[in-house]
């Protein structure tokens, strides 16, 4: 059944639903699990409370079963369609409409709706969510936090370090990667820890997710980073406008400087012969 | 003994009337495409002057040949971590306004003004810009002494003249000026071939020309800067060099180079000469004033037969063995030692070869009125026009002496001439001048025969290719014998 996690693959493409069918019963348990704590944990929980998405303990009883499989697949076009459950559901994120997860099937949503239903009966759901303590952060944890942002200490499962994509307000001039966006006010825009450890736990952007599902942070880096991240956001202020000028500053000081050093390397360099000969020739300023 | 065949070449400057046939007749088969508008693979320039590109022959500024550092060769503008550090930018470019802008004009517009006052012109438009250009200089600018306080003053090879020497160069009544054609060398030591990064310039082993392969060669321009004497050009169009190819296509049919064939004053000289390639190295590290001599031994006798016997082990076919021992060249460089390589100091060892110009003066002006400086026709060559300073410095790596010998020469066999058809000499005088220049009536008389009584067939000894054999490593000559018409060269897609 690994094979049907991969759905890039072409060779899977080809005896998909036979396959499904076939394995389904007796793997599906395992695998849906596995597929909802890398595709749905950063969003939702099951009865550990609201994070971007909603609880989804009981979400069985929410809406009918044809529903919620033509919602897994394609989100956006339910709500598009102007489903009034829909649109209370985007109202009440915020205007945040769930992506379409890739790999999703109608077999597969089925199976991730058993799985919710199994783990809504239950008292405490392995999908509780991160529990996080609400203790104000030492000095300690946040200068740890600065240091796995910036890689000076390598991330334990060797993912890449947050600053090859990220900038935040206190690295100053040169700034962080500019790839993913600016994480100055990250915390404020999730809302609080709970829902930054989710996303930590399992980045869910097509950019992060493929990148931190095979090299996960670490639950002990998470709180660091949390930390880190609370701290650069109570720092208040916008982004890193000051900071893009100083950028584009260093940029233009080091080219005049290159400019400089290329001069020196060639002074020798050949210069028109030509040109110089009627000039000092004729002892005119023009030929 | 690595004996080898090369094909050289001789000018006579002193029959060189600057009229520029071979330069229209190189470009025309060569050069008249678009890329090579400002190529001149043969140029004529006017000494002194400065030439093509401008002050071609300062190294100081060009960085072109080899130099002598801690007893090894090595070249001025490159070396192997000098290709990598200047891999973005080669210092040692020359510039287009070095060369010059090219131009044509635009002859629609004789046809198209419109009505006004004036006659219409054909402008001249940039062949680079398309658009209309104040022209600033041009392939032969300083041709016939034109521009002559800029160019003229500032050739090279007015270095180490006196101040009254040069005052005497270009004082009115007393200019003097004679020409110099120039193609490409084919040198034994060719910096252009050592400097390219690609391996895409070759010297071929069956007759020294040198080849630039369009194939291999990746736009370095390594051999432009490398080039002492500037003869390899970039094409902007192709991306790729070119360089004179000394009309192999022609030699390989038995005819002279098209600037051989075309030469009104027929100066030119074209001959196989056998050499020692195991001797390059040393000859071409001997010290500057030695160049010259050390050249001429490279150069092997080609009825010695020890040179025939290794000459045929390395391959040599007898009919260019044949061929080496009527080579014109052999007699002017090695026999007679009238004709020297241009600025040997370079070392990368030419092979093409100049005979000095004669520049006697007649008359001089003396009150306003023109006074005869010389009673005699032929006077002593020291009072020349051309200091021999600046022949040394051009033709004979400073060396006056091999000028000098050269020069007296000439003198001794026009004085001997004089006695036989004048009689305004003493057959003793020109017995006299004979042995003063180290010459028997012999070679006297036949130096005078193939200066100025020369056929076609005694100027250009062209020795039989045998392409077929040189081609014989890399393909079979004989491939399409007995096939269908002409085959094909790449085979068509279709079918089988």
């Amino acid at each position: 059944m690994r094979l049907s996690l991969q759905p890039g693959r072409s060779w899977t493409r080809t005896l998909p639903g036979l396959c499904l069918l076939v394995l389904a019963p007796t793997l599906m348990g395992q695998e849906a699990a596995d597929f909802f704590r890398q595709n749905c944990t950063s969003c939702h929980t099951i009865g550990g409370g609201r994070l971007t998405g909603p609880d989804l303990k009981g979400v069985a009883q929410r809406a009918d079963r044809d529903w919620f499989v033509r919602f897994l697949v394609n989100p956006q076009a339910v709500v598009d369609r102007g489903d009034p459950y829909a649109q209370k559901i985007v109202q009440e994120a915020r205007g945040v409409v769930m992506p379409t997860i890739s790999g999703m099937t109608p077999a597969r949503a089925e199976a991730l709706l058993d799985l919710i239903d199994a783990e809504s009966k239950l008292d405490k759901s392995q999908f509780m969510g991160v529990q996080i303590t609400d203790r104000p952060f030492t000095a300690a944890e946040i200068q740890a936090g600065r240091q796995i942002f910036r890689g000076e200490h390598a991330l334990k499962n060797k993912g890449p370090a947050c600053i090859s994509c990220h900038t935040a307000r206190d690295l100053g001039g040169l700034s962080g990667g500019q790839l993913g966006p600016d994480l100055t006010r990250a915390f404020e825009r999730l809302e609080g820890r709970k829902t930054l450890a989710a996303w930590l736990s399992a980045p869910a952007t097509p950019t992060m997710a493929p990148i931190f599902k095979k090299h996960p942070l670490d639950s002990e880096e998470i709180l660091p980073l949390i930390a880190y991240l609370e701290n650069q956001a109570a720092g208040g202020g916008e982004d890193m406008s000051s900071g893009k000028l100083t950028f584009l500053l260093i940029g233009l000081g080091g080219a005049g400087l290159m400019l400089v050093l290329f001069d020196l390397a060639w002074r020798t360099r050949f210069r028109s012969v030509r040109k110089q000969l009627v000039l000092s020739s004729t002892g005119r300023g023009e030929e | 003994m690595n004996v080898r065949s090369q094909i050289s070449m001789v000018f006579h400057l002193d029959k060189c009337i600057g009229c520029h046939t071979c330069s229209i007749a190189c470009k025309n088969i060569w050069t008249d495409r678009k890329g090579a508008e400002y190529m001149w693979w043969n140029n004529v320039e006017t000494k002194p002057g400065t030439g093509f590109p401008t002050a071609w022959e300062d190294q100081e500024k060009y960085n072109g040949g080899w130099v002598v550092e801690d007893g090894e060769l090595k070249l001025r503008s490159t070396s192997k971590a000098k290709t990598v550090f200047n891999i973005f930018h080669h210092p040692n470019m020359p510039t287009m306004d070095d060369y010059y802008e090219p131009w044509t004009y635009d002859y629609q517009h004789l046809f198209n003004a419109p009505e006004g006052p004036d006659q219409p012109t054909a402008v001249p438009i940039s062949m680079v810009t398309g658009e209309l250009i104040n022209i600033k200089s041009g392939p032969n600018w300083d041709d016939d002494l034109g521009g002559s306080p800029i160019y003229a003053e500032n050739d090279p090879n007015l270095d180490g003249l006196t101040d009254q020497q040069r005052q005497q160069l270009f004082a009115v009544e007393r200019l003097v000026l004679f020409y110099f054609p120039r193609i490409c060398n084919h040198c034994l030591n060719p910096s252009c071939v050592a400097s390219c990064p690609s391996g895409a310039l070759y010297k071929r082993g069956e007759d020294g020309i040198v080849l630039l392969d369009q194939n291999r060669c990746r736009a370095w321009r390594a051999c432009v800067a490398a080039c002492p004497y500037k003869k390899t050009f970039f094409n902007w169009s192709t991306g790729k060099s070119e360089k004179c190819i000394l009309c192999y296509p022609r030699l390989e049919t038995g005819q002279a180079p098209a600037c051989f064939h075309s030469c009104v004053g027929r100066i030119r000289y074209l001959g196989v000469l056998l050499y020692d390639a195991s001797r390059i190295e040393e000859v071409a590290k001997s010290p500057v004033e030695d160049l010259v001599e050390a050249q001429r031994s490279l150069i092997l006798d080609p009825n010695d037969p020890d040179v025939i016997a290794a000459a045929r082990a390395n391959g040599i076919h007898d009919s260019v063995i044949e061929s080496a021992q009527r080579s014109p060249v052999y007699k002017f460089v090695k026999e007679w030692k009238i004709a020297l390589p241009p600025h040997i100091e370079f070392r990368t060892l030419p092979m093409l070869f100049y005979v000095p110009p004669m520049a006697p003066v007649m008359a001089g002006k003396e009150n306003g009125a023109v006074k005869n400086v010389s009673e005699d026709l032929f006077h002593d060559i020291e009072e020349a026009r051309v200091p021999m300073r600046f022949l040394a410095n051009l033709l004979g790596g400073g060396n006056e002496g091999k000028v000098r010998y050269a020069l007296r020469k000439q003198k001794a066999v026009r004085w001997y001439r004089r006695a036989l058809t004048v009689g305004d000499v003493t057959d003793a005088q020109a017995a006299e001048m004979l042995a003063q220049a180290d010459c028997t009536p012999e070679e006297a008389e036949a130096i005078y025969r193939l200066t100025s009584l020369c056929t076609f067939d005694d100027r250009f000894v062209i020795p039989p290719m045998h392409r077929e054999e040189a081609i014989e490593m890399m393909e079979d000559p004989l491939e399409h014998k007995q096939n269908t018409g002409f085959g094909f060269l790449t085979g068509p897609r279709r079918g089988l």
